[in-house]
């Protein structure tokens, strides 16, 4: 079974096509992460996914299903906002709220503080379980976060830019936590992202959306410069460096925005030609390096 | 009449009940106002309530359903433009606005409106009626009994609404379901402590309570509890050394809040210090 089937799916949002023609599969207990530029509908395909958001053509399956709202098979972590009212709750309660939450009536879920408490254990949370999220760094709402998403042990599980405001160290837990979560539940992940770089040592797949039109395959497949200038209609050229990272050249515009931390001192290792580019240009690449960080 | 004869006189007695059940549905139904930063909204749906009692008065009715009708009117307009909006604001502003127009057109249209206008807005607890009382604690019985059943889902759908609607949870469904509380708590804890003071049994003892703990469970139990203190004492002391009864309970509530405040801040600075 295919944990996610597109089948030329098409999205229109407030009269706006935001893609359309999105033919791809994912594979089950795979982890795949979407990519492009802001704006791109990297949220919208997740909530597409969720059933949240009504296709305008095509037809799609979720783990063999079509899609509906609230299916307990699927697990989502939205992105995560500093100033809100989860900060006043403990880090338990939002875990539990993941697994009864939905729930009305009195009862609670009988095994409800074992469940809760192997979350929280699995996302190495237990020690800070009791103290309210907004005394936490964003690493560890992060991994609470995915206690919450996890905790009812969904079978697909959607994460909208889970490193996103992270310094490297904390991005690099996070994803070996995602994979942590992918190996010891078994679910499929798909993981929207600005930078393959960091999720590359753990991702089969890439789903890459661009100018109305939707990627998928392995990163070599998709991540190359001749289907990315297809898919941009312009030239792009991809530079290895000798640690087998790939910088992207030639998405200035599309994906000109602020990234919370950059990787110049990554990009400046030898066979960089970037000193030509614009100062901002470190923010423009997507990185892959599975010759490195497979073999270990 | 001796202090202690007071307090066994029907009318005291009506009061001891009404602040009960008020203060308990209030402190219940105000921990989801804190938690959900809709205090505006409270204040608003208050304010609303009182066009809807002067309107009721003028049409000869008790004003508490006039409050019922528009607070309940207020709230689902609130809830129902304001679930997902980032302008909640100024929904909330604008039907304000306008229902306090009709309610300053309501009393220019009564004669004789000075009594009237001062219970709706500052209490009328020691002359609640044993109908009135009925009402009140059947009211505040069912908002009780609501609050329980939809206690997990509204906090989902509070603490975390993109979470909660991506499990399934209508968090439009929920914003209607928390006004609809919230609409009738107003409507009833007017009856205790009047329009301008809604917020001494709705806010201050849940925001006591939120500061003291960050268990949901907890924390809807203390406010409660916090805002029982407040009226029983409240209404004790307006008893026993006089003064407005609304005026305690306001001055306990908010007292129990700096009280927690001033505890939350010398707990941080100790756990600043190196032990």
């Amino acid at each position: 079974m295919k944990a996610l089937e597109f089948d030329d799916v098409a999205v229109n949002l407030g009269g706006r096509t935001v893609w359309h023609g999105a033919t791809f599969s994912i594979e089950s207990g795979s982890i795949a992460a979407v990519l492009g530029s802001n704006g791109a509908g990297k949220s919208t395909l997740l909530k597409v996914v969720l059933g949240l958001i009504e296709p305008s053509h095509g037809s799609l399956r979720v783990l063999g299903e079509a899609p509906r709202r609230g299916n307990p098979r699927v697990g989502y972590m939205a992105q995560s906002r500093r100033a809100d009212s989860l900060g006043s709750i403990t880090a338990r309660d939002y875990v539990g709220l993941g697994l009864d939450g939905p729930r009305l009536g009195w009862r609670r879920q009988a095994d409800k503080s074992r469940v809760v408490a192997e979350a929280l254990s699995l996302t190495g949370t237990t020690a800070y379980a009791d103290q309210p999220l907004a005394t936490l760094s964003g690493g560890q709402r992060q991994r609470v976060a995915l206690a919450h998403a996890t905790v009812f042990r969904p079978e697909l599980l959607l994460l909208d830019e889970p490193l996103a405001g992270l310094d490297l160290a904390a991005q690099a837990e996070i994803v070996d936590l995602i994979n942590l979560i992918r190996t010891s539940t078994g679910a499929s992940v798909l993981v929207v992202a600005h930078d393959l770089n960091p999720l590359s040592p753990i991702v089969q797949g890439v789903l890459w959306i661009a100018r109305r039109q939707v990627r998928c395959g392995t990163p070599d497949e998709v991540v190359n410069a001749e289907v990315l200038s297809d898919l941009y209609g312009h030239p792009i050229e991809i530079f290895t460096t000798a640690h087998g990272r790939r910088v992207i050249v030639g998405l200035e515009e599309e994906l000109a925005h602020p990234h919370p931390h950059g990787h110049q001192h990554e990009l400046d290792a030898p066979g960089e030609h970037h000193d030509d580019e614009p100062a901002h240009s470190h923010h423009l690449e997507e990185a892959y390096d599975e010759q490195t960080r497979s073999t270990t | 009449m001796s202090f202690w004869q007071l307090l066994s006189t029907s009318f005291v007695q009506n009061a001891f009940w009404a602040v009960t059940v008020v203060a308990l549905a209030g402190g219940a139904v105000g921990y989801f106002v804190v938690l959900r930063r809709q205090a505006f909204a409270a204040h608003a749906v208050g304010h609303i309530g009182f066009a809807g009692a002067a309107g009721a008065v003028l049409l000869g009715l008790s004003p508490i359903f006039g409050l019922l009708v528009f607070c309940l009117g207020a709230g689902l307009v609130i809830g129902a433009a304001g679930a997902e909006l980032d302008d909640r604001d100024a929904v909330v502003g604008v039907t304000l606005t306008a229902a306090l127009g009709l309610g300053v057109l309501f009393i220019s249209l009564y004669r004789g409106y000075a009594n009237a206008t001062y219970s709706i807005l500052f209490g009328q607890i020691l002359g609640v009626s044993s109908s009135d009382l009925r009402l009140v604690a059947l009211l505040s019985v069912l908002v009780g009994l609501a609050v329980s059943v939809v206690f997990r889902p509204l906090l989902f759908a509070s603490v975390d609404a993109q979470s909660a609607a991506a499990r399934g949870l209508s968090v439009r469904a929920m914003s209607l379901v928390f006004m609809s509380l919230l609409a009738v708590t107003t409507a009833v804890a007017v009856q205790v402590v009047g329009v301008l003071l809604v917020f001494s049994l709705l806010v201050a003892p849940a925001a006591a309570a939120e500061v003291l703990t960050s268990r949901p469970l907890d924390a809807l139990i203390g406010s409660m509890g916090l805002a029982l203190l407040s009226g029983w004492v409240g209404l004790f002391l307006a008893v026993g050394v006089g003064g407005p009864v609304s005026f305690w309970i306001t001055a306990l509530a908010s007292l129990a809040y700096l009280l927690a405040r001033l505890r939350a801040g010398a707990l941080a600075r100790r756990a600043r210090q190196p032990a």
